[in-house]
């Protein structure tokens, strides 16, 4: 797909640097980001569109007098843009104001991981080999049942290129690939239509099972058929969350609530807890950025600092938060390698690497088994407009199935779950064995007490 | 730029013989600022370029994205487009087809009164700064605000191989404002967002003091909250909510790529869907309004289209495939977040159309219910649930505004719902946002305030 550009990113980041020193700034940084993805769609049971896309740009940070500038570009090829923009950045941090809590721009720290995952065989897919996958996780959803209709997917392949460089020294390069397929399928029948269902596998090497996704999305699809209302007005049941549901209500609530600058704000409900229990004692978290083929696992963070393993909650107990070099500075210590940078338009921000909730030892059928009436939910739905401070949530839950006697009886809709998250993971009594990646979350299916049910 | 396209297009037709070809260079500039309390987190500006090919091509389309736009790179970019259509088309069952477009010569430009582009950045970030006062300012058990800010300022060149040429200026500003409020163990939570294509005079109709002190009263009046009951109740829905419902419950069931994929609209065309009070229209043509633009990215004119009149489904929003399979015109509503994106169905400006009843009169026939002002985020599936989460809810007792309530959302079936809506009032707002279905895109949608006879409240008391 494409030819590793280290030594042309690497120039082009120590060029920025030192253009902007040279223009009148006291610290600089450059921080460059390549990907080159292609991709072939799935819309309504046929590939009907391929993509081939290619962006690389440059983001400059800058320091004047303690204020900070940006600006970035992806106009590099051109000498004179890339001028524009750094002398820009410089200009935005003079007319600034002063941050007196600024305390400089990350130090060159040695590295703990050797390499990021790359694999070749990502990196050299054509797009014919993207049609076949395709293909395979098309077959496997519409040989499943033929009330399932697959209305959309992707099988894309992404190769990233990095390199940071900053005024103290750093200056480094990291490559990486992502292979991605995913299917969403509905299942109708008399009449009824099921809500849409996806499966997916996202994964750092080419280990991904097209074959598995498109199955799977059409069962998910047609066991969501047949399904009813719930009985209850308002009732506290056991719930099973699935991986995704998981990440859905952590996402927006718990991992802020774990980012050094909301508690530095007041924003975090784990503010001054360290020490305390604030979980189960069955909930062990750690936010590993090295952790082997993770989605997140990069050998430097937006700044160029080492990623690394930090641990949040270690059976029930707070441990620590997220930093970056700011936040880490304000209470005297080190950055945790969470800058995040999506890519060259961002500015660091604190976020997870790969935000690892720890597996139990239960089978999932034996969690499954542990619920005389509850529970299990797939995904949610409205998750982001939980309250993103209090953990308040108010969500739908679809897919989702009833669970009687230890076993799934029958799908569920129109449900809602209410309560807060800050209380869901005190009332975690069971976690299963099967680990799965989603974004930035790696977590079991988790069982917990107690949560409110909303029929309809 | 005219020429640069030209030839890409050309050869587009006579090296490769597509079935259709468009090219859309890109150049835009942005303007990002973040403030968290009194600090600058993040003041920056942004210089894009980029092109994006799509070829249709042995009925299949293929597209690529580059941001290096010298002759030789372009050429190969089309060449990919086309490689990738190729490589698409081998499976091909039913091959895609495109709508008749006419030719179209046109240059759009800007003409804001305050145009962001010539705005230094340290004006924007005195204004955004006095946001953050006066929220700070407000009370005491203020514990933060975040202000986002965000401008958009380019030019669109757009040509395809059925003689269309159009250069399109853009312009969008936006900010978002969040405030936080503790007191004892509780910590509440407020947004408000703006956001135009006029120009950065949206900062003279919503002065800065005034969105400040908007949020900041709500995060400290939530203080104050109780939780809500959960069950099905009756409701009246401010704007704002009206807004997202629509958008969200019912716009995106009727964008046709969505119905065609099983949308519960799917088998409804020309059918009654909702109570005779409801009329919807999604309009890209409103002076200002954040979801408007003269011509999408096929280049057909953007326009108003009514999607349901009087509770009955009748046009749904499309691009040129859509439009083609459904035998209609297409009614400009293909959007890309930018050139590293092709074309999809999007909404525009989504909307309730107003009717008769005053905000009293709705109130008047509610034993208990809620009153929900103003929303937090919403989102719905194609087999017609919905979830909206709500900002500011109050109880409604014996027909009058009662208790303030705390974190509320709503669910349920989204026909079922546009059924029970009994009454619809006369006023009318429309408030901005971001829409997202893999790319961004910039919407509006509002109404006036309407009564729904019941939905699920979900509540945890």
């Amino acid at each position: 797909m494409v030819e590793a550009p280290e030594d042309k990113l690497i120039n082009l980041a120590e060029f920025t640097v030192n253009l902007a020193i040279k223009v009148g700034a006291d610290e600089a940084e450059a921080f460059i980001y390549n990907e080159s993805s292609i991709a072939v769609n799935i819309e309504r049971g046929q590939i009907t569109r391929s993509f081939s896309i290619q962006d690389c740009g440059v983001g400059v940070r800058v320091v004047s007098n303690k204020a900070l500038g940006f600006a970035y570009t992806n106009i590099i090829g051109d000498k004179t843009a890339v001028e524009k923009t750094i002398k820009q950045a410089v200009k935005i941090a003079q007319v600034s104001k002063p941050d007196e809590e600024w305390r400089g721009l990350p130090i060159k720290k040695p590295y703990t991981s050797a390499a990021s995952p790359f694999d070749d065989e990502i990196a050299r897919l054509s797009s014919n080999e993207l049609v076949e996958m395709a293909s395979v996780m098309l077959k496997a959803a519409e040989g499943r049942d033929p009330r399932v209709f697959p209305i959309e997917g992707e099988v894309r392949a992404s190769c990233i290129f990095k390199a940071v460089a900053n005024s103290n020294g750093i200056c480094d390069f990291d490559r990486g690939t992502v292979i991605e397929c995913g299917l969403a399928t509905i299942a109708s029948e008399k009449g009824e239509v099921s809500p849409v269902c996806f499966e997916f596998n996202l994964e750092r090497s080419l280990s991904v099972n097209p074959e598995w996704v498109g199955s799977e999305a059409a069962r998910l699809a047609s066991s969501s058929l047949n399904a009813k209302k719930i009985e209850t007005k308002n009732k506290n049941m056991k719930v099973i969350f699935a991986h995704e549901a998981i990440q859905q209500l952590f996402h927006y609530t718990l991992v802020n609530a774990v980012k050094a600058d909301y508690a530095q704000r007041s924003q975090s409900v784990l503010k001054d807890k360290i020490g305390e229990h604030v979980a189960s004692e069955l909930i062990t978290i750690y936010d590993d950025g090295l952790l082997d083929g993770g989605l997140r696992t990069w050998k430097f963070d937006g700044e160029g600092v080492p990623q690394q393993r930090t641990p949040i909650i270690e059976r029930g107990v707070l441990q620590g938060f997220i930093y970056d070099s700011y936040t880490a500075h304000k209470e005297g210590k080190e950055s945790t390698g969470n800058a995040f940078r999506a890519s060259y338009i961002f500015t660091p921000s604190v976020e997870p690497t790969n935000f690892k909730i720890f597996s139990g030892r239960k089978h999932p059928e034996e969690l499954i088994g542990e619920v005389d009436d509850g529970l299990f939910v797939y995904s949610l739905q409205g998750a982001h407009s939980s309250n993103p401070i209090n953990g308040e949530f108010s969500v739908v839950a679809t897919p989702a199935w009833r669970i009687k006697n230890g076993e799934i009886s029958h799908a569920v809709r129109g449900v809602m779950l209410a309560g807060n998250v800050f209380e869901v993971i005190k009332n975690v009594s069971a976690l299963a064995d099967n680990e799965r990646k989603i974004g930035s979350i790696v977590a079991p299916w988790i069982l917990v007490e107690n949560v409110r049910v909303v029929g309809g | 730029m005219e020429d640069v396209l030209n030839r890409i297009i050309n050869l587009a037709s006579q090296r490769f013989s597509v079935d259709y070809a468009e090219a859309r260079i890109q150049r835009i500039s942005k303007t990002y600022i973040t403030l968290k309390e009194r600090r600058i987190e993040t003041a920056k500006e942004g210089f894009e370029s980029g092109v994006a090919i799509r070829v249709l091509l042995n009925g299949a389309w293929g597209f690529a994205s580059t941001c290096i736009l010298t002759m030789e790179n372009l050429k190969n970019a089309l060449t990919e487009a086309c490689r990738m259509a190729i490589a698409a088309s081998r499976q091909i069952k039913t091959p895609v087809e495109i709508a008749e477009t006419k030719a179209i010569k046109d240059k759009v430009s800007v003409k804001p009164q305050k145009n962001p582009a010539q705005i230094p950045i340290e004006e924007k970030i005195r204004d955004l700064s006095s946001i953050a006062k006066t929220i700070l300012n407000y009370d005491s058990r203020i514990c933060g605000c975040t202000i986002d800010y965000l401008d958009i300022v380019g030019t669109n060149y757009f040509m395809n191989s059925r003689g269309t040429y159009i250069e399109q200026d853009m312009l969008y500003v936006w900010s978002r404002v969040t405030a936080t409020a503790g007191e004892a163990s509780i910590l509440t939570f407020s947004r408000e967002e703006i956001g135009s294509t006029a120009g950065y005079e949206i900062f003279d109709i919503n002065h800065p003091e005034n969105i400040g002190k908007k949020t900041a009263e709500r995060a400290i009046n939530q203080l104050k909250a109780k939780s809500p009951r959960g069950g099905r109740y009756p409701v009246v829905l401010g704007p704002n909510v009206v807004g997202v419902f629509v958008h969200e419950a019912f716009g995106h069931l009727a964008e046709a790529d969505l119905t065609l994929s099983g949308s519960v609209l799917m088998d409804k065309l020309g059918e009654k869907i909702a109570s005779e009070n409801v009329t919807i229209y999604d309009d890209g043509t409103i002076y200002g309004a954040f979801g408007s633009f003269k011509y999408d990215d096929e280049g057909v004119p953007s326009q108003r289209t009514l999607l349901v009149k009087g509770g009955v489904v009748v046009n749904l929003m499309h691009n040129l495939e859509t439009a083609k399979k459904f035998n209609v015109e297409p009614t400009g509503n293909a959007r890309a977040e930018s050139f590293k994106y092709a074309p999809i169905i999007r909404m525009r400006n989504t909307f309730l159309e107003p009717r008769d009843y005053s905000f009293e009169e709705l109130l008047e026939d509610v034993k208990f219910g809620y009153y929900l002002k103003s929303f937090r985020g919403g989102q719905a599936n194609l087999d017609g649930t919905f979830q909206v989460g709500i900002q500011e809810a109050y109880e409604i007792i014996h027909g009058e505004i009662g208790a303030l309530v705390r974190d509320v959302s709503i669910s349920g079936n989204t026909l079922e719902t546009l059924f029970k809506v009994d009454a619809v009032g006369k006023d009318f707002e429309l408030s901005p946002g971001r829409c997202g279905k893999g790319q961004t895109a910039f919407v509006s949608d509002g109404g006036p305030h309407i009564r729904v006879r019941e939905v699920i409240v979900g509540g945890s008391a």
